[in-house]
Parts: structure tokens; sequence; C-alpha cells
């Protein structure tokens, strides 16, 4: 799960990480008032509150936002509530959010503070170490999706001790890494360990601020910061998790999720019904391979064990519009096949089925699953293999055009 | 022969008392896996599926000489069921539960460095030896003995390869799914380790997964052998686009966008054969056994 660039900062700033005063708004009007609290006068950072990176070099769909990106510096009053109207219920496309971009419905209003050196710093779980660990960079000449690609050897990693965060030596690395003036190495001590331990405590899987500013004084600032939570770990962080934003989830994704299932669209107009991700993109390579129509969405029932909710996931894929054929592969461990079955007689007679529909057991229960199918006389396909079940559905498909 | 466990294997479980747990470890006895006891905090004393029950896996171990635990066990207790078995000296032990947090397998894996316990997960659908043990959720009536090891991590592509094993005439040595999270106990260099030693393993089948280098860590392991045995490699994830992604720190890790063709590309260099669809595995299988039917 992900945060806002807001929310991600007060938690920052409760473990003492310098931040740049700031309020959230909603309308212009807010963001005026916003304007007026955070600072006597100009100027302001007005930043579309979307959950994405490259903002500032992204850009709105809707005319009336203009054609500056999503991160903007306004000098007086007056150009807050005329920038705020452009940004606010506008759709923001970045390098990260895909064509379709995100709608923005707050944005945040921040004292502009002066720095003299700008750097990049994230912390991310190392998964071969396995480590927290620390990655940071120099960005002052190029930004760090082009040093990721272009220059890999200027990122600094730096695993970090779970427990105690970043030792003297590694401090005193960065600082050289960095060649920071010796007055900033308490300052980064404080804004390392802040996030060290708000990545600990709060069972981040990603924390990233960039850039990171160093004022002329040696102060640190957070000038912008990202988060995000591991979902599994969200149990015991209650606080964090009625910040989750629905408008940021796509409305079939979020009601699978409710479900305890995952759900994901892609372009073209097979839907797919799974349990796994492996056989999820094992279907989607063989769709790919064998023809034009391509994957709709697919939905990854993982190990469910209750036959009402697989028939809602069910019901999810049946009533996408896009999907003109689906596609059920399911091998059977913990999950029983018979279960969908019912599952998909279920959601066929709620909302009914009008495309073809191709189905693969494998596994627990399979012969009582294809009983259950066979018995309720629905037009549906039974296949013998993947490769089979994908052959099949493309026919039927065909045919039915 | 086989790798990890065998039917001397005694298994303990972690977790008995629960449905789920229940439906499979009867079905692991049935298979014939030699189930020794179960542990429940609090049902100690009692019996369940006809074995006794204990509170502390310690006591399970001393009463009953078992060395294996599946655990059945909920997410949220998985570190402090790890730590029980850890500690109790088990060889083995197998974790099915999804959802553990990522914080708790740092802990667990940091737990781990050292131990004599080599843990298999979690979120995996754990080790089935054919014809032996079944330790985990495998459908067993899929599997048969013979001499190809399968080592996948994601679960349901296990059983795929599985079935393409019986497809080419042959069966499994040990099947093993490594987990889908993203920290896992044993990874594919060890288990690639254990197949390669082991006389009743003639070749294996490997499936990988997007997320995470353990597949291009195998492969190097592989590539720096002097005799190794046939692996027949996958990868899922070829038609994924490059979907919706928040910062630039998770390419950093990997260095760079790591996409299924680029580990294939890496296993394929090991020397692997490493096949496009799924399905295919069977043939390269009858080139190398040719079938005599």
């Amino acid at each position: 799960m992900n945060i806002h660039e807001y929310q991600a900062k007060k938690i920052l700033s409760q473990y003492g990480i310098n931040i740049p005063k700031g309020r959230i708004a909603y309308t212009p009007l807010e963001a005026k008032r916003a304007a007026s609290e955070v600072s006597f006068r100009g100027p302001w950072m007005l930043k579309a509150q979307i959950q994405s990176g490259a903002r500032k070099k992204g850009y709105f769909l809707d005319k009336k936002a203009g054609r500056k990106g999503g991160i903007r510096l306004v000098k007086s009053r007056r150009d807050i509530v005329r920038e705020a109207e452009k940004m606010l219920g506008s759709t923001l496309v970045t390098v990260q959010t895909g064509p379709k971009g995100k709608l923005v419905s707050r944005v945040y209003v921040e004292a502009y503070n002066k720095v003299d050196k700008i750097f990049y710093a994230s912390l991310v779980i190392d998964r071969m170490a396995p480590a927290i660990t620390l990655l940071v960079a120099d960005t002052k000449d190029e930004d760090i999706a082009g040093i990721a690609v272009n220059k890999p050897e200027k990122i600094l990693r730096v695993p970090l001790d779970l427990i105690t965060g970043a030792s003297p030596e590694q401090i005193q690395n960065i600082m050289e890494f960095l060649k920071l003036g010796s007055k900033v190495a308490k300052n980064l001590e404080t804004f390392i360990n802040g996030m060290h331990q708000a990545f600990v405590d709060y069972d981040a899987t990603m924390i990233e601020v960039n850039p990171v500013g160093v004022t002329r004084h040696g102060s640190i600032l957070a000038l912008d910061a990202k988060m995000s939570f591991d979902n599994n770990a969200l149990y015991r962080h209650k606080d964090v998790s009625v910040l989750q934003d629905d408008y940021e989830e796509e409305d079939r994704e979020l009601k699978a999720s409710k479900y305890g299932f995952q759900y994901s669209e892609f372009d073209g107009s097979i839907g797919c019904i799974v349990n796994g991700d492996g056989i999820a993109l094992a279907a989607m390579d063989l769709i790919r391979a064998k023809g034009d129509f391509g994957t709709a969405c697919f939905l990854n029932v993982k190990g469910g064990v209750d036959k009402d909710k697989i028939a809602a996931g069910i019901k999810i894929i049946m009533t996408n519009p896009k999907v003109e054929g689906i596609l059920i592969n399911i091998l059977g461990g913990f999950l029983r096949c018979n279960l969908i079955a019912d599952g998909i007689v279920a959601a066929a007679s709620q909302v009914g089925l009008n495309v073809p529909l191709v189905v693969r057991f494998e596994g627990t229960n399979k012969d009582e699953a294809k009983d259950i199918l066979e018995h309720s006389k629905l037009p549906i396909i039974i296949a013998d293999d993947m490769e089979d079940s994908v052959n099949k559905l493309i026919a039927a498909m065909e045919d039915s055009d | 022969m086989s790798i990890l466990v065998n039917k001397d294997s005694k298994v303990l479980i972690q977790g008995i008392t629960g449905t789920q747990a229940s439906f499979h470890v009867r079905r692991s006895v049935d298979y014939g896996t030699r189930v020794v006891a179960g542990v429940t905090p609090g049902k100690g004393g009692t019996m369940h599926l006809n074995v006794p029950v204990f509170d502390k896996v310690a006591e399970a171990v001393r009463e009953t000489g078992a060395n294996a635990s599946v655990m059945y066990v909920p997410a949220k207790f998985v570190k402090d069921a790890v730590r029980e078995a850890a500690e109790a000296e088990l060889d083995l032990a197998v974790c099915i539960a999804d959802g553990v947090p990522i914080k708790d397998m740092m802990e667990i894996k940091e737990m781990l460095r050292g131990a004599k316990t080599k843990l298999i997960g979690p979120n995996t659908p754990g080790i089935i030896t054919p014809g032996e043990a079944r330790l985990g959720i495998f459908p067993e009536n899929i599997h048969r003995p013979g001499r190809i090891g399968i080592v996948s991590r994601s679960s349901t592509l296990t059983y795929e390869a599985v079935i393409e094993t019986n497809r080419a005439g042959l069966g499994q040595s040990t099947v093993i799914g490594l987990g889908d999270d993203m920290l896992i106990g044993m990874d594919f260099i060890e288990i690639l380790d254990l197949f390669m030693k082991d006389p009743g393993t003639d070749a294996v089948v490997m499936i990988g997964q997007l997320g995470g280098t353990f597949e291009e860590a195998g492969a190097r392991y592989y590539k720096s052998l002097p005799d190794k045995k046939p692996i027949i490699g996958f990868v899922a994830g070829n038609a994924v686009p490059f979907g919706h992604k928040m910062g630039y720190a998770g390419d950093v890790i990997t260095k760079g966008h790591v996409t299924a063709q680029d580990k294939k590309d890496v296993m394929t260099d090991s020397g692997m054969v490493v096949v496009d669809k799924i399905n295919d595995i069977h043939l390269e299988l009858n080139k190398i056994f040719p079938r005599n039917d």
C-alpha cells in the first residue's frame, strides 16, 4: 500500500526529519488559506498529490490544467488559487502512472526552501541479502531515473543493520560519497537513522526522498517523500491502513482486494481466472503467443477457500465489458477445484454467461469439479492442459465473432 | 533416492488442529508420510488424527524423534513457529502460510543464520518425494516416483512442471516449491546443489518467477559446476507490460528493470535448456530421455 507525499512527510517528521512547512488543500480556497499559514510571502510549492514519482515532468490530460507538470512554483497568492484551480480535478500522467494517469483530488502547499545541494536517498529491501538497504546518489547533474539506467556506479548501496541502522563508518562513507561538508554529519545521521527507524516501525517496503535538500547552514530537508507499506503487516498499523486512498485503485481492483484476491487489467479481451502469480503470467504469455486477443484482466484467487468470495471474484471478470472470453486455469493444491466450479456456477446464475468460457482443472478435487460443471448445463468447455485451454478458448472466440 | 525428505522422515505438524491443516495432514498420512506428532499450544496431551499433540515443538521432538515440521500456522504466528523449530534443531521446516510480513521474514532469516534448520517457504506448496512423503499441500495424485528433480518459485507452475514430467513418461525424485514471497528460506542454489549430488536425480526442471534475482544466482552457481546434470528451465512473464509503479528504488536495487527474458538469457547462458512455453518441457525432457514406448 502506498500513501501520499504529505502523509509520508508527516510520518518522517515524527522521526526527527526536517520537512518544509506545508498544508494539504482540497479546494483552491483552501490552497490560498494554506499558503498564508505556511509562509507570509512566496514563493510556494504547489504539489499534486498522486501516488507517483516524476510528477514535475508529468503532464495533465485536461486542457484547463495548462502545460506545466504536477509540481509548480508559485510566486503570488493570487496565482495559488489560479494554479490550484487548474490542477484540482485534472488528471496527471507521469512515466510511472501509465497513460491513463491519475486524478488529482488534493494539492499540497509548501513553503519554498532554498537549498545549496540536493541528493537522492531511499530505503528498500534487498531481497538477496536480505537487508534494508540505503541507496544514495548525487542528483545535481542528472536525475535518478537517468543515473539508474546509465551510471549505476554513481549510486551508493549501503546495507543497514535491521536493529541498529547505519553505523558511524557507514555515515562517514556516505558523507564522502556525497561530498558533504563536516557540519552536515550529525544531521545526516539523524536523517538516515530517522528513515530507517520509520521503515522498521511501520513495516515499510520503500521510503524514497527525492530530492533531499542540504541548506547553506548544513540542515537536511526532505523536499519530497514516498512511502510504501507491506500489505501483510497492515494489521499491525491501523493508523496507516486508514490512509488507503481508494481513488488510487481501479474499481475492480479494489473490489477484488476486498475478497483477498489480486486483480490486474491489461489491453486485450480475454479474462483469466487463476490461482497463482506464476500460472497467471504463463497463461498471459501463451495468450500473447497465440494471436491478437491479448489478456483483458486476470483475477488471482490465490488459495481461496470461501465459495461465496470466489463467486464474487468471478463476477468481477464476467461483468467486465472488455472481456470477450474467459479462461480459467486452476491447479488445485490448497485450493480445491470444486470450490471454483461452485463459484463459476453461482456467478453465472447471477450475472449470466454471455461469452465462451474454457476451464482447465488439475489437482485437488478436479473430478468433483468437472462433475459440478457438467451437471450445471452451462455451455462450458473443458480443456486438458494450459495450452489446450488457450487453443480451445481462442477457437471458440473466433467462432462467435 | 531423493533430497531432504523420504519415507523415513519423522514429521511433526505445527498448527495441526486447524481445519485446513487437518484436511491436508490426513491426505499426507494416507500418502504414507510418517506423521509422528502435532503441536498446538494449549492442546498438549490430546490426540488429533491419531497422533499425540504437544504444546511445544521441543517436547514433541523429545517424545517422538521428529526431524521435520510442516507449519500450517497463520502468517502472524510464523515467526514464533520457526523460532521453535530452529530451537528444537529440526532438519527441515516447511511453511505453507502466505502473507508473512517481510520484516518477520528478515528476522527469521537472521535467526536461521548458522542454524541447523533449513526453511522451505513461506507461501509454498511444500516438498514431496513421490511415493514416500508429502509435506505440504501438493495435489498428490499427479505425482509419480521417478528421477527428475523439480524446483520452482511459483506454486501453481510446480504442478504444471510435474504434469510435464509425466507427459514425458518420467517421474519425479523430489518436488520443491521455494515459495512465492519476496523473502524465502532455501533458494535455487541450495536446492540445485542437493539435486546435483543426489544419485536418484538425473535431471532437474527449474521454474523461475519475476521479482528478485534468485534465478540469476542459481544460474551462476550452475555455470560454475564442472560436472552438471541437465536442467530444463522456464520463467513466466514475457507478456507482462511495464505497469504502474511508485518511485525508482525497486529498479535501482536490481540494477534496472529485470524482465522474464533477462532471466531466461542468464539461465541459457549458464548451460540450461530454457523453454518459451511451459508445455514444451516434456519435449525437451524426451530429447534427453527418449521414450521407449
